[in-house]
């Protein structure tokens, strides 16, 4: 089995958000982050390439991707003022994305740090 | 927070030789912390590392940080905003009372051997975590460490940090304030963005019943939020873009799963010292990532009539 090893990886688990995480990992899973700390390593470790989850769900049923975009896009076009919340766990290209579309809807947003 | 001194992490390595947590826990937290950036470094300015650098922690209980502690100072629940009011009054040697001081459940001994210490240092710095920021006085306690930071740079240097909790919050305020000029609690629909946190924030709208359709990214607030608020996101259309079926995905409309940041979809992330780095997967996802998706709705949402009418996007400045 080739193990590729990936140096200077960033671990996003905290706010240290370290960037010198030495990962070993082959196609399906992580099998060693070096430097990481236990819940970095948790984290890394926990990930796994494989399809655990459906592609997405509308209405608690399994749908495609393209379903559930349009399916997404019509709830947000019908509503009067619509929520963009979270955007923590993610990177800052889709928060720039979730900005524009929240701007473009006339809705909310928001993040984490107003609870 | 605009205004605030502050510094980044590389400059508290090399320089920080006062170093105060107040109200987090970074031993069990942001468990590499101290030996990335604060006390176990050695630096051309602090060659014995550890011994060269004094460590306060400023707590409620006695965590598992005040072990790595020079001094742990155990302020009474909620009289964090008391406790910062005096060491400012102390700072500049005003008459304070000993009744004051009792009601931190501190003694005036080890506030004065504190405000010693903070002016005899080289480099001081404040880091803050949600003990302070999410108790009892809130952001008027973060306001007032910062004050208190930015006045003892009469004496010497010091600065503030706040200790950002998981993922990418740091990217969320940076984002936010680049594209609207606020870092959270925005509201856009008089066509440009205004902010009022307690009005526009989360919370406050889902317990008000204030929203009719709820997107959330990377974020699990039916595991987290009030019962109230997680009953309306029940009510209304909530989508959701996570790489798991959270607690939040189980009430909602749409789920799509998304590739986990960093793990196997790329991108960039905000260091708490507002520090952006680049994330390197090293797997790949079956699953698009957040940013093809959120990209792919807004497109969905382009194509449809503007509600709106005729107007110019606000945010020009889309790059
Ligand atoms: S390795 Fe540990 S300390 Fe570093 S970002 Fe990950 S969780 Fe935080």
């Amino acid at each position: 089995m080739d193990l590729k090893v990936i140096d200077h990886a960033t671990c996003t688990f905290c706010g240290c958000v370290c960037d010198d995480i030495q990962l070993h990992a082959d196609d399906e899973r992580i099998h060693q982050a070096k430097k990481a700390c236990v819940l970095g390593k948790a984290w890394f470790l926990n990930h796994t390439a494989e399809r655990k989850y459906p592609d997405a769900l509308i209405d608690g049923k399994e749908a495609t991707v393209d379903e559930a975009i349009a399916a997404a896009a019509e709830h947000l076009y019908q509503a009067d003022m619509p929520l963009v919340y979270g955007m923590s766990n993610t990177t800052c290209e889709a928060q720039r994305e979730c900005v524009e579309m929240a701007d473009h809807l006339g809705g909310l947003l928001d993040s984490h740090t107003s609870l | 927070m605009g205004g605030k001194v502050t510094c980044t992490l590389g400059e508290v390595k090399n320089r920080a030789d006062f170093i105060v947590y107040w109200g987090g826990n970074p031993a069990e937290c942001h468990p590499r912390h101290f030996t990335k950036y604060t006390l176990m470094q050695k630096s051309p300015f602090l060659p014995r590392g550890r011994k060269d650098r004094t460590m306060v922690l400023v707590d409620i209980r006695e965590t598992k940080s005040a072990k790595a502690s020079n001094i742990f100072l155990q302020v009474r629940p909620g009289k964090d905003f008391e406790l910062i009011t005096l060491l400012r009054a102390m700072i500049k040697d005003q008459p304070i009372s000993e009744a004051q001081v009792a009601e931190t459940g501190l003694t005036i001994e080890q506030l004065q051997d504190f405000v010693s210490r903070m002016k005899a240092a080289k480099y001081g710095v404040f880091f803050f975590g949600m003990g302070l920021s999410m108790t009892r006085g809130k952001h008027m306690n973060s306001a007032a460490l910062l004050t208190l930071a930015a006045e003892m740079n009469a004496f010497t240097k010091f600065v503030a940090m706040p200790m950002r909790g998981h993922g990418n919050v740091t990217g969320a305020d940076v984002i936010m304030r680049w594209q609207t000029g606020y870092p959270f609690g925005i509201s856009f629909n008089r066509g440009y963005p205004r902010y009022n946190p307690g009005e526009f924030s989360t919370v406050d709208v889902l317990v008000r019943g204030d929203t009719d359709c709820a997107f959330i990214i990377g974020a699990d607030p039916g595991a987290t939020m009030p019962q109230p608020a997680i009953d309306h996101l029940a009510k209304v259309p909530t989508i959701v873009l996570d790489p798991h079926v959270t607690h939040t995905s189980k009430l909602a409309r749409v789920h799509i799963t998304t590739a986990p940041a960093g793990i196997s979809a790329p991108g960039t992330a905000y260091r708490m010292d507002e520090i952006p780095l680049p994330l390197r997967p090293a797997l790949k996802s079956p699953y698009p990532s957040d940013e093809e998706v959120v990209r792919r709705i807004k497109e969905a949402l382009l194509e449809k009539p503007d509600w709106m009418g005729e107007r110019p996007q606000m945010l020009q400045n889309q790059i």
